[in-house]
């Protein structure tokens, strides 16, 4: 659209503040402006008028002005009606059109358990996530998708931790809402291991880390995991981390910090003025979760849910618009995605 | 728009008196035709991509600047005659400082003057009932350019309710959150019974608010008002535990609001309960405490990150749409499709829920 409705003179003023080689006084400003201006609140018309000088009150009189009159408000909802119609049509259409499409994609390159086929999709990437995340929706009904509750969510689970440990990531966070995976943790573990060994074979499986936030099994970066890690594990063998997010790993665990430096400060432990970003960065990185590279999302918008804030600050987020449900193709798109993205941090 | 560079008879066109005309009839017409759909309350923008626009188009990087400009002001007149409540965009962020010296300064002077020349226009901004608030850090700006901004927000602070637009200058949104925590504990950290020393009354305040919250949690036994009361009473004793530190007022209303909850309070504590600390407090300590919760945010150029922007605002349920098109170039032509599938979403979640309940009835 080439027009935005506003004439070469006005545009001039706007971007100058010059019109015929002369600079603009506030009155002639505002004198230019009148016709754009939304129609005055009764109440403070009458004073404005007064303090207007004569000639431009004519103006603002002579300047037809949009007044939502009764016809222009049955315009409008018309209007209304024929743009939502169409559009929801248009919607419509595109999603079915965009399923369709990633059905037939999906298909075309689908992974068949395989980590070699998993490594030939990602071996073009310029560069690889050091920590991916996902966030996945625990449903009720499952749409035919057969997803449904917890066991649909410990089926995409681990579907997603063979793909990323084929892929050669070594940390994996998912995200849940409700948290409920946190629960079980040690079936969640047995359950990806089982998983893993489809994909791999038993030899060459990697080695495995299931942890939540403020567990028993939580263990800080760089020891091993209390959790059973198989016996023989080697150290040639890939290592991969699952991390269990919730809900409660956001703002409510950002409101424990701030009550725990609020007690601290409050027995002289701390001074408030040392709280800076480096401390509450720390914190929550070692007890939390450190910042993603990558978000990835199955949904078909891009809605967080209560993902952690604090971690979210320069992660890619990636969506396939209008998709549903955990599939191969969004994972593969979105670290083909992560591969361009550039970071410049504030250039 | 892209148009300043374009050259012969499709610019003479759009700049010819009737086609600028009904263009701006159309626009009208279609903003109105929005009017009619829910509209959301708290848009936020990311403006990237006036580099990238000036680039491509053989300009100055500062001319892209200045487009980026025409374009905020062009959207901001779709959202307030749209309806939106607020506005908030990503002027300037912290990290931005690590760009040349050259262009910072022009951000600094463009930001300058068009604050500057937002003063002078004080009656029309009356007009739109609009208020500016300025997000950020204000340590990291230069004198002049805070005298500007200082002038412009009290200029229209009065106007509360219909228009709010939130620039966000210098801001990252976890210097916001950090100072939000900062803030919070800064006000657990004011001693309260330390005020009572200079007056020397019969009756204690911090009894009196005892016995307030007494009746209180005697008049609220079932929790479902319980929650409700903590609320409208918070945000009131924040401002007033801010401005008067070691006011009297501060003690009894923070006592009385600490207490909403904690059922072990007995003795009077020189500080209040850390444990009263919500979620809410802590919104309530952020730079857009008292806005409606985001309902939409928008990030052009393509890419696909927040970039440090309202991280802790959008982590709900807010929106999220990544544009492929740059900033100078956004106008109601890209922003009706997102607000239009946004009404549709918006719609069929209402209906979901209705159904929901629905089912649940049964």
């Amino acid at each position: 659209m080439a027009s935005t409705g506003i004439t070469k003179r006005e545009e001039l003023a706007f971007r100058r503040g010059v019109v015929n080689g002369k600079q603009l006084t506030v009155q002639e400003r505002e004198a230019m402006l009148k016709p754009f201006l939304p129609p005055a609140p009764i109440e403070t018309s009458l004073p404005l008028k007064s303090t207007k000088s004569p000639r431009l009150s004519q103006r603002t009189t002579a300047a037809p002005k949009p007044k939502p009159t009764p016809v222009r408000t049955a315009v409008h909802i018309v209007l209304h009606a024929i743009v939502s119609f169409f559009f929801s049509i248009f919607f419509r259409f595109r999603r079915s059109w965009r399923l369709f499409s990633y059905k037939v994609r999906g298909v075309l390159r689908h992974h068949h358990h395989t980590p070699e086929w998993i490594v030939n999709d990602v071996k073009n990437v310029e560069q690889l996530p050091k920590h991916i995340s996902v966030v996945l929706d625990h449903r009720e009904d499952d749409e035919d998708q057969g997803n449904a509750g917890l066991e649909g969510l410990v089926q995409d689970a681990c579907e997603i931790a063979a793909w990323t440990a084929s892929a050669g990531i070594p940390l994996l966070s998912i995200y849940e809402r409700t948290g409920v995976l946190k629960n079980y943790v040690p079936q969640l573990h047995a359950a990806i291991q089982k998983n893993l060994e489809s994909y791999f074979g038993t030899r060459r499986r990697p080695t495995l880390t299931v942890k939540a936030p403020h567990t028993i099994s939580y263990s800080p970066p760089g020891t091993p995991s209390s959790e059973p890690t198989e016996n023989g594990a080697t150290t040639s063998r890939p290592h991969l981390t699952v991390l269990l997010l919730s809900e409660h790993d956001g703002r409510a665990t950002l409101v424990d910090l701030t009550v725990t430096l609020a007690a601290m400060a409050q027995k002289a432990d701390i001074d408030p003025k040392q709280i800076d970003i480096p401390l509450v960065d720390a914190e929550l990185s070692d007890y939390v979760s450190s910042e993603p590279d990558l978000l990835v999302l199955f949904g078909p918008k891009v809605v967080l849910g209560g993902y952690p804030p604090w971690q979210l600050r320069l992660t890619e987020i990636f969506h396939l618009p209008d998709n549903k449900g955990v599939n191969y193709l969004v994972f593969r798109k979105a670290l083909g995605m992560f591969g361009k993205a550039e970071f410049r941090v504030g250039k | 728009m892209a148009s300043i560079h374009k050259h012969g008879i499709s610019r003479w066109i759009a700049y010819s008196p009737p086609v600028a005309w009904t263009v701006r009839q159309l626009r009208e017409l279609l903003i109105g035709a929005l009017r009619q759909g829910p509209i959301p309350q708290h848009v936020a923008f990311v403006m990237d991509g006036n580099r990238r626009f000036a680039r491509e188009h053989h300009i100055e990087t500062v001319e892209g600047h200045n487009m980026g400009f025409e374009a905020l002001a062009r959207i901001l007149e779709v959202c307030y005659k749209a309806g939106v409540k607020v506005v908030t965009i990503y002027a300037f962020s912290i990290e931005n400082f690590k760009r040349s010296k050259h262009e910072v300064d022009a951000l600094m002077e463009l930001a300058k003057l068009k604050l500057g020349q937002l003063a002078e226009h004080g009656a029309l901004l009356d007009r739109y009932g609009a208020s500016i608030r300025i997000l950020g850090n204000r340590e990291l700006v230069k004198p002049d350019v805070i005298e500007a901004i200082d002038r412009a927000v009290s200029i229209t602070a009065h106007n509360k309710s219909r228009a709010i637009l939130n620039v966000c200058f210098p801001y990252t949104s976890r210097d916001e959150i950090t100072t939000a925590i900062k803030s919070t504990v800064e006000q657990y950290n004011t001693p309260l019974d330390s005020l009572q020393t200079p007056s020397k009354r019969t009756f204690s305040e911090s009894h009196i608010a005892q016995q307030i919250r007494k009746q209180m949690l005697e008049e609220d036994t079932d929790a479902s008002s319980a929650p409700q009361e903590s609320r409208s009473t918070s945000p009131s004793s924040l401002k007033e535990a801010k401005s008067v530190e070691g006011g009297r007022s501060s003690s009894a209303t923070t006592a009385i609001n600490s207490s909403d909850k904690d059922e072990s309070y007995t003795t009077a504590p020189s500080y209040p309960d850390p444990e009263t600390i919500t979620a809410e407090t802590l919104n309530e300590h952020m730079l857009t405490a008292g806005a409606p919760p985001l309902d939409l945010l928008v990030r052009t150029s393509g890419v696909e990150r927040l970039s440090d922007f309202m991280l802790w605002q959008c982590h709900e349920n807010t929106s999220i749409v990544f544009l492929k098109c740059l900033w100078p170039e956004f106008d109601l032509w890209q922003f009706l499709p997102v607000l239009v599938e946004w009404q549709w979403q918006k719609k069929k979640l209402q209906e979901q829920q209705k159904s929901r309940a629905l089912s649940k009835a049964e």
